[in-house]
């Protein structure tokens, strides 16, 4: 299963049409995402009628020139092929507006604009997990997770390290199938020549505990880290490990996996920030009494995934042999998943995000209440802010600035790295200005901005009574899939129970 | 154009604090150097036979060729941009498969140094974590910001956004400059270094 994927680089090249169509070729249908790297539309290829997804790439700062991180994401992205892995399928060009010497108009790609076409997915995992009204089966989450981790193992096989897995960057289609997207942090590792690598990376509360203690050496373990923490979000409905800085993440990692120590980390306390980091006192591993009311195999998993010294954490491909994937029930085809509506109206969208904002905005001069407590929106991290600060600026009048989430629970088109900032602009530890002289280019371009934390998912989950996930996972009662559920009505995150809707548990075996 | 006038002359670039100090000229920038102009002189001399250079290196063409030799001017680059050395190997490799993927398109004096900031540039783009960024490298260059933006992009879509080189290739392509000198007994013995090329870089 795992091995039928290894052929699959393709080192051939395209047939060379990149860059040569025009993006007339496309007819855009809306606009269905905004973001500092520019805009993502939804768009059908005029000849064929297929529905793609457009990112434009933003240019427009002249001095740095075309964006190092869409440089990465275009030669990564040309070299992966699976279905796990989002497809660029090309880049076109649309002609500038200038009009050359001779009043003819300037057919040069330099003064338009650039779009990488891809394929349209209609989710992202987090958008959906917080739909409200939806709760994902046993088999369900099974079959997500077994994507993400043929997606991730591809990838490693490749060389290729993700270094931003995080819901909001994988995306869901209405056929179930799970593709990871967004590699414009993701760069190339080579197993003799790692080091040097920069550790502000991953989304803060995805991080794993050598990037937060300072590693510039690193592999595939980053990943698997955030894969685990995906997992244990999936079967506890909340993120696990929502810290607000670096320190607060690592105390919290430290809370649930204990402190490390020479015995269980060989060669931690040689790591650049240990000294500033570790914990007063020595902190027992409690991953087992706080998910016990995980089924024993998925916990057993994440017992694996969560491993503090990165050289003992479990492997992609390992983890796909786990028994959790082999036993009843098993993960479903995701053709047999149900299909959710998304919506496209990114007007609509930004209309009831404005008037949800402008409520909230409301209630929290009431209450003096200037920084959300308990927002499911991770802060910022380092990378994002020298590009990403002109664009939102931290002013009040920003639409997108607000402190509170605003895009309710629901329809998740989130498209190719639309981790819009939906979110605050985090604690206030990074400047608005983040101008950077001299050139040097930080690590994430303007376009993409995928640092920002995920859309919306509802309400700041209030410490309120949250259905035991665990328990039930296993199928207590069969959940129901909310078709035409109201997304943006209630601010309530809280993923409702329902009695409806069949077992969606279906024989595996839709992948060799 | 390398200054607007087609006039080469080259500016000091206004630069930071430190001013560019006196730094060795490595020695994979003589190889590169003297491998460019060899290069160069034989396509010219093709050129000239078959009355053409071919149109995918377009965009780089001058008016005319600049005066300032080929050495010169990536010391220049070198000293001004301070990249890893690593790339102006990377910049070769970008220039090679330009050459293998359209042969029908020379490298001659007329694009050899547009192609080669365009290529060092990029180069440090994705090798070097600390980089100055395509403003700097324009005044350092010769080119207008926009001229080189617009290279950068034609250099990258002519490349296919092939611009990743491995180890292994980055390796093969060291001891390619180096048997290049050595087989055509070139005079290249006023080097100070000895040492294997990829052991300096």
């Amino acid at each position: 299963m795992v091995m039928a994927d290894l052929g699959k680089l393709n080192v051939e090249e395209p047939p060379p049409i990149w860059g040569s169509r025009s993006v007339d070729c496309f007819e855009k249908l809306e606009q269905i995402g905004e973001g500092t790297y520019g805009q993502v539309y939804m768009a059908k290829e005029i000849k064929t009628g297929e529905i793609v997804a457009l990112k434009k790439i933003r240019m427009d700062n002249e001095r740095e020139g075309f964006p190092i991180t869409a440089i990465r994401e275009i030669k990564i992205l040309k070299k992966l092929h699976h279905e796990n892995v989002i497809q660029l399928k090309e880049i076109v060009t649309s002609p500038g507006r200038d009009r050359d010497d001779q009043g003819k108009p300037d057919n040069n790609k330099y003064k338009g604009g650039i779009y990488m076409v891809f394929d349209y997915m209609d989710h992202d995992l987090t958008g959906l997990a917080d739909r409200p009204g939806l709760r994902f089966t046993v088999p369900q989450i099974k079959c997500y997770m077994k994507q993400l981790l043929t997606g991730l193992h591809y990838c490693h096989v490749n060389q290729v390290l993700h270094r931003d897995i995080k819901g909001s960057n994988l995306l869901i289609d209405n056929e179930g199938n799970l593709k990871l997207a967004d590699f414009g942090l993701a760069r190339s590792f080579s197993h003799d020549h790692a080091g040097n690598l920069t550790n502000r990376v991953i989304t803060l509360w995805y991080r794993p505990p050598e990037l937060l203690l300072g590693a510039t050496k690193y592999g595939p373990a980053i990943d698997m880290w955030s894969v685990g923490c995906i997992f244990a979000e999936l079967l506890h409905a909340k993120p696990i490990l929502p810290g607000k800085n670096e320190h607060e993440q690592l105390n919290k990692i430290f809370e649930l996996c204990g402190s490390p120590d020479e015995n269980i980390w060989p060669g931690v306390s040689k790591m650049p920030w240990y000294n500033n980091f570790k914990p007063a006192r020595p902190l027992k591993r409690r991953v087992r009494e706080f998910f016990r009311h995980f089924d024993r195999h998925a916990l057993e998993l994440l017992e694996k995934m969560l491993v503090l010294d990165p050289s003992q954490r479990i492997s992609a491909k390992d983890a796909l042999d786990a028994e959790y994937f082999w036993t009843d029930p098993l993960p479903c085809d995701p053709k047999s998943l149900p299909t959710y509506e998304s919506s496209h109206e990114f007007q609509t969208k930004k209309k009831r995000q404005q008037q949800r904002q402008n409520e909230e905005a409301a209630k929290r001069q009431k209450l003096q209440h200037p920084q959300q407590q308990h927002s499911r929106l991770p802060p910022l991290q380092h990378g994002g802010q020298s590009h990403a600060a002109p664009h939102w600026p931290a002013g009040p009048n920003h639409p997108n600035n607000n402190a509170l989430p605003q895009v309710p629970a629901g329809p998740s088109h989130h498209f190719y790295g639309n981790g819009k900032p939906r979110g605050p602009p985090a604690p206030n530890r990074y400047p608005p200005s983040g101008n950077q002289s001299g050139g040097y280019n930080q690590n994430r371009g303007g376009y993409s901005s995928g640092s920002y934390p995920p859309q919306g998912r509802g309400a700041p989950y209030v410490a309120g009574p949250r259905r035991p996930s665990g328990g039930g996972a296993y199928g207590v009662g069969p959940p129901n899939y909310t078709q035409g559920g109201q997304y943006g009505g209630s601010g309530s995150s809280g993923r409702g129970q329902n009695p409806m809707g069949g077992n969606r548990n279906q024989q595996y075996g839709w992948q060799q | 154009m390398l200054t607007a006038a087609g006039d080469d002359e080259l500016l000091d670039p206004v630069v930071g604090p430190e001013p560019p100090t006196e730094t060795a000229t490595p020695r994979v920038l003589t190889i590169i150097s003297h491998v460019m102009e060899k290069l160069v002189a034989r396509n010219e001399w093709l050129a000239k036979q078959t009355k053409g250079f071919g149109k995918s290196l377009e965009a780089f063409h001058g008016v005319r060729a600049p005066s300032i030799s080929i050495a010169k001017y990536l010391e220049r680059i070198y000293k001004y941009t301070k990249c890893s050395p690593s790339c102006l190997v990377v910049g070769y490799v970008y220039i090679d498969r330009l050459a293998h993927k359209y042969p029908g398109s020379l490298v001659v004096s007329l694009n050899v140094h547009r192609l080669l900031v365009t290529c060092v540039m990029i180069a440090s783009k994705i090798l070097d974590d600390v980089h100055y960024n395509n403003e700097f490298y324009a005044r350092v260059g010769g080119v207008s910001n926009a001229d080189l933006n617009k290279m950068e992009l034609e250099l990258l879509f002519l490349l296919d956004f092939r611009v990743t080189v491995s180890f292994r290739v980055f390796e093969s392509y060291c001891f390619h400059l180096e048997k290049e000198t050595l087989q055509n007994g070139d005079d290249v013995s006023s080097l100070k270094d000895n040492r294997p090329m990829q052991e300096s870089l």
